[in-house]
C-alpha cells in the first residue's frame, strides 16, 4: 500500500504514468498463476524474471495487428470505414493505434508504415505529404509516450519510405522507433544509404537482416526492442532467464549445464505455459477484444518468447581467469555450450497455444532492464570488452545470433565521420548480414538521441530526469539508470 | 617486397565504400601541405618490408566487410611492379572467396600509368591528385620540376575509364583551384567523359614546415569553389 501511495503523490511521474503504475499495482494484488516451490526459488534469486508483466495477464504482451487488413476492411468496433484518402488514413491509424493494447498500454507495433502510406500519396506533392507526416509523427511521439513503439520500413524502396526518412531526420524524435528491413537483393543501395545517413543523424532507423528474419514466419514485423514476431499475431509473454544469477549458484560448469540450467529452464517454461493458458483460457482477450473478433490478430499466430540475458557474464563465470566472452575462444566456447543446452531444451519442450511456432517457446535475446547490474543485454559483448576490430565484433555476433529466432541485435556508436560515407557503413552491414548477423542499430557518437538497450532516449531528457524533473517519455525513466549502470557512454565508438 | 607504412583495415575516406587502405612508404614530390609527411622518406625505421602474401593476409581480415582496397602513400606508383602483383593477387582472392574486391590507386600522377599495362589491367580506378595547373604554382608547392605527366595521366585515365576521382587540395593563396577546375572541365568536354571532382579543404593537422600554421580556407571560400565547379558542369563534392 505504501508503494501505491508513493505512486499517487509522486512528483516525477506524469498523470498518465501514474495511471499505468496504479493499474500494475492493482493487477499485482492478484495471485492466479501457480508458483511451485522451485519456481519461487528461482524468482527470488532473480534467475527467472517476468519483466513486470503482472500477476494476472489480461492481454498478450506484444500485439502485432494486421494494419493492412484493417485499412482494407475498416474496423467495426471503432466505427471506422476504410480510409479513402491520405488524411483519412492518418486519422484512421491514429484512432486505431490508440486502441492497441500491450504490456506498456501503448502499441508496440505500428505496422509497415511505408506500405500503409504509399497507396494514398500518389496525387500529393512531396511537400504536402511531408507536412501531413510531420503532424502525424508529432502526434505519435507526444501521445505514445513510450519508445518501445516500433514502425517498419522496406525492404522495397518507396516514395513513402523516403519521405518518412526525411521527416524523421527533421523531427529528431524518440517515437516511433523505425527499422528498415534490408535485403541486398531487394533494397537499393541509395535507399539503404539514406536510412543509414538518417540513423547517423537521429539514431533511427535500425537495420534488420530481412533475408534471415523473414524465414522465421510467413509474415513478420519488428516491435518494441527488436522483437521478431508474426504479423496478425504477437507474443503472449516474454519471461527471461538471467544467466549470470543462475551461474552464481555454482562454481561447477558441469552442474550448471546438466542440473541448474535444465531445472531453471523447466520452471520458467512451465511458468510461461501457465501465463499463456491464463491469457487464452481465462482473460477473455481473444473472445472479446475487437482486434481478435474482427480478425486483425489470430490466436494461433501468437508465440511466447523465452528470454535470455547475460550470456557473456555466465560464460565468463566458468571461463579460466581473465578469459572473456567476445575476445577469447575459451569463453566463447563455453557460451556456445550454454546455448546448445538451452536450444536443445526449447526444441523439446511443448507449450500450449503456440501453433505458429510448432508449440515451441522461441528464444529471444532480451536486452535488459533498468535494474540490471553486471548483466549484459542478451548475447551481446559487455561494454568495455568489445574486440578492437569491428569485424571481429560482428563475426562474433553472427556466431551467436543463429541461436535466436525472435530478436537479437547489436548497437554500435559510429564516429561522426560516418555521415560522410553511409556507403561504407552499408558495406559493413552487408558483410555482417552475409555472415548471419541479424539486426544492427547504430547512432553517431555526438547524437542527442541514443539507443539504450534497443529503445531511443534523448541524452538531454536523461539529464532532466536525473535532476528530478518529470519527463514525457516513460522510457527516459528506464533509460536514465541503464545509461549509467550499463556504462553505455563507454560503448566502443566505431570509426568509419 | 614493398615498404609499407601502415594498413588501415577500415577506411571510409579512401574511395567509395568501406575499404582496406594500404599506405606505402616514400614519395617523390613532397608537397608543402602533406598531412602525413612521415611517409615521404624513401626509407624509414617505422615502415615494414612486406610481401604480397603478407598484405593479402591483412586484406583477408576485412572480407566480407570491405568493398575493396586502396593503395596510397607516400606515392604508391614508385612501387608499381609490386602493386601489379598485389592487384593480381587480390583479384585471385576475390574469385577464391566469391566476394568481389576492387583495387584503387591514390596517386600524385607523376609516374605514367600507361607504362604499366599489367597493373592497370587489374586496377579498377585511380584517384588522381591534381595539385596545381600552372607549372610555376606546382613547383612552388612540390619538389617536382614539372606537372606535365600529371596532365597526361589525367587524359590517359579518362580515356581508359580509370579516372575514379580528381582530388584538389584547396589552399587559396598557394593552389590555382579555379585554373585547375577550368582546365579539367575543358578536358572532360573535349574527350566526352568525366569523373567526379573532390575539393579537399586544406587542414594544417599533421603538416610540418612552412604551412604548419597556415589557416584553413573559410567555408565561404570552399563553397565559392564548389559553385564555380558546378558552373562548369563538374560533379563536385567538398570535404
Amino acid at each position: 500500500m505504501a508503494d501505491i501511495y508513493s505512486i499517487v503523490i509522486s512528483r516525477k511521474l506524469s498523470y498518465e504514468q501514474k495511471v499505468v503504475a496504479l493499474a500494475h499495482a492493482a493487477e499485482d494484488t492478484l495471485n492466479v498463476l501457480p508458483m511451485p516451490e522451485r519456481t519461487r526459488f528461482y524468482f527470488d534469486k532473480g534467475v527467472i524474471c517476468n519483466l513486470n508483466e503482472g500477476n494476472a495477464p489480461y492481454r498478450p504482451r506484444y500485439i502485432m495487428p494486421d494494419y493492412e487488413k484493417a485499412v482494407k476492411n475498416g474496423v467495426k468496433f471503432l466505427e471506422l470505414d476504410p480510409p479513402q484518402d491520405f488524411d483519412e488514413l492518418l486519422t484512421f491509424l491514429q484512432v486505431l493505434y490508440r486502441h492497441v493494447p500491450s504490456i506498456t498500454t501503448y502499441p508496440v507495433f505500428l505496422g509497415d508504415l511505408d506500405k500503409l502510406i504509399e497507396p494514398f500519396i500518389g496525387e500529393l506533392s512531396d511537400e504536402e505529404v511531408k507536412r501531413k507526416l510531420r503532424n502525424f509523427l508529432l502526434y505519435l511521439d507526444r501521445t505514445i509516450t513510450d519508445s518501445f513503439c516500433h514502425a517498419n520500413l522496406g525492404p522495397q524502396a518507396s516514395r513513402a519510405g523516403r519521405l518518412i526518412l526525411e521527416v524523421d531526420r527533421e523531427l529528431e524524435q524518440a517515437v516511433p522507433n523505425l527499422t528498415l528491413k534490408y535485403d541486398p537483393a531487394v533494397t537499393p543501395d541509395d535507399f539503404a544509404e539514406q536510412a543509414i545517413y538518417t540513423s547517423l543523424c537521429v539514431a533511427n532507423p535500425a537495420i534488420c537482416n530481412d533475408v534471415l528474419n523473414a524465414k522465421t514466419y510467413d509474415r513478420y514485423g519488428i516491435s518494441s526492442c527488436y522483437n521478431i514476431l508474426p504479423i496478425a499475431g504477437g507474443s503472449y509473454t516474454l519471461t527471461r532467464l538471467v544467466l549470470p544469477r543462475l551461474a552464481a549458484l555454482t562454481e561447477s560448469k558441469e552442474e550448471f549445464l546438466t542440473k541448474l540450467l535444465p531445472e531453471a529452464m523447466h520452471c520458467m517454461a512451465e511458468y510461461m505455459s501457465a501465463r499463456i493458458r491464463f491469457i487464452v483460457e481465462e482473460s477473455g482477450f481473444f473472445e472479446s477484444h475487437f482486434l481478435a473478433t474482427e480478425g486483425f490478430v489470430e490466436r494461433d499466430r501468437f508465440v511466447a518468447m523465452f528470454g535470455l540475458v547475460g550470456l557473456a557474464e555466465a560464460a565468463n563465470h566458468f571461463a579460466p581467469e581473465g578469459k572473456k566472452y567476445g575476445s577469447d575462444a575459451e569463453a566463447d566456447d563455453i557460451a556456445e555450450q550454454i546455448m546448445e543446452v538451452i536450444t536443445a531444451y526449447v526444441n523439446e519442450y511443448e507449450c500450449p497455444y503456440c501453433e505458429i511456432a510448432n508449440h515451441r517457446l522461441l528464444l529471444h535475446a532480451q536486452v535488459g532492464i533498468d535494474t540490471d547490474y553486471g548483466v549484459t543485454s542478451g548475447i551481446r559483448i559487455p561494454v568495455g570488452d568489445e574486440p578492437e576490430s569491428i569485424y571481429d565484433h560482428l563475426r562474433h555476433s553472427a556466431r551467436f545470433h543463429r541461436f535466436i529466432p525472435t530478436g537479437c541485435s547489436d548497437i554500435l556508436p559510429f564516429d561522426i565521420t560516418g555521415k560522410q560515407n553511409p556507403a561504407a557503413v552499408l558495406d559493413i552491414i552487408k558483410g555482417a548480414f552475409s555472415l548471419g548477423q541479424k539486426y544492427i542499430a547504430f547512432y553517431a557518437s555526438d547524437s542527442d538521441l541514443v539507443r539504450i538497450t534497443g529503445y531511443l532516449v534523448k541524452r538531454s531528457e536523461i539529464e532532466k530526469w536525473n535532476n528530478g524533473q518529470a519527463v514525457l517519455q516513460n522510457t527516459t525513466q528506464l533509460g536514465a539508470p541503464t545509461y549509467a549502470s550499463a556504462h553505455l557512454a563507454n560503448r566502443k565508438v566505431r570509426g568509419v | 617486397m614493398a615498404l609499407v607504412r601502415k594498413i588501415i583495415g577500415q577506411s571510409t575516406v579512401d574511395g567509395l565504400g568501406n575499404r582496406t587502405a594500404i599506405f606505402l612508404q616514400g614519395c617523390n614530390i613532397r608537397c608543402a601541405y602533406c598531412h602525413n609527411p612521415e611517409t615521404q622518406a624513401m626509407h624509414d625505421a617505422e615502415a615494414t618490408e612486406m610481401s604480397v602474401t603478407q598484405v593479402l593476409d591483412e586484406v583477408r581480415k576485412g572480407i566480407p566487410f570491405i568493398r575493396g582496397i586502396t593503395v596510397s602513400g607516400g606515392e604508391c606508383m614508385l612501387q608499381a611492379e609490386w602493386l601489379a602483383e598485389l592487384f593480381a593477387a587480390v583479384q585471385n582472392l576475390s574469385d577464391e572467396c566469391g566476394h568481389s574486391l576492387s583495387c584503387l590507386i591514390d596517386s600524385n600522377g607523376t609516374i605514367p600509368f600507361a607504362r604499366y599495362p599489367q597493373l592497370m589491367a587489374h586496377c579498377n580506378g585511380v584517384m588522381l591528385d591534381v595539385k596545381a595547373w600552372d607549372t610555376a604554382v606546382y613547383n612552388r608547392l612540390t619538389q617536382a620540376s614539372s606537372n606535365q605527366t600529371v596532365k597526361e595521366n589525367l587524359v590517359w585515365l579518362l580515356e581508359h575509364d580509370l579516372l575514379t576521382e580528381v582530388r584538389i587540395v584547396c589552399l587559396p593563396d598557394r593552389v590555382d583551384v579555379e585554373t585547375i577546375l577550368r582546365n579539367i572541365a575543358d578536358i572532360f568536354a573535349s574527350i566526352g567523359k568525366k569523373s567526379p571532382v573532390r575539393l579537399l579543404r586544406f587542414r594544417p593537422h599533421g603538416v610540418v614546415g612552412e604551412l604548419a600554421e597556415h589557416p584553413m580556407p573559410t567555408e565561404k571560400e570552399m563553397s565559392d569553389y564548389a559553385a564555380f565547379a558546378q558552373s562548369l558542369n563538374l560533379e563536385v563534392t567538398v570535404k
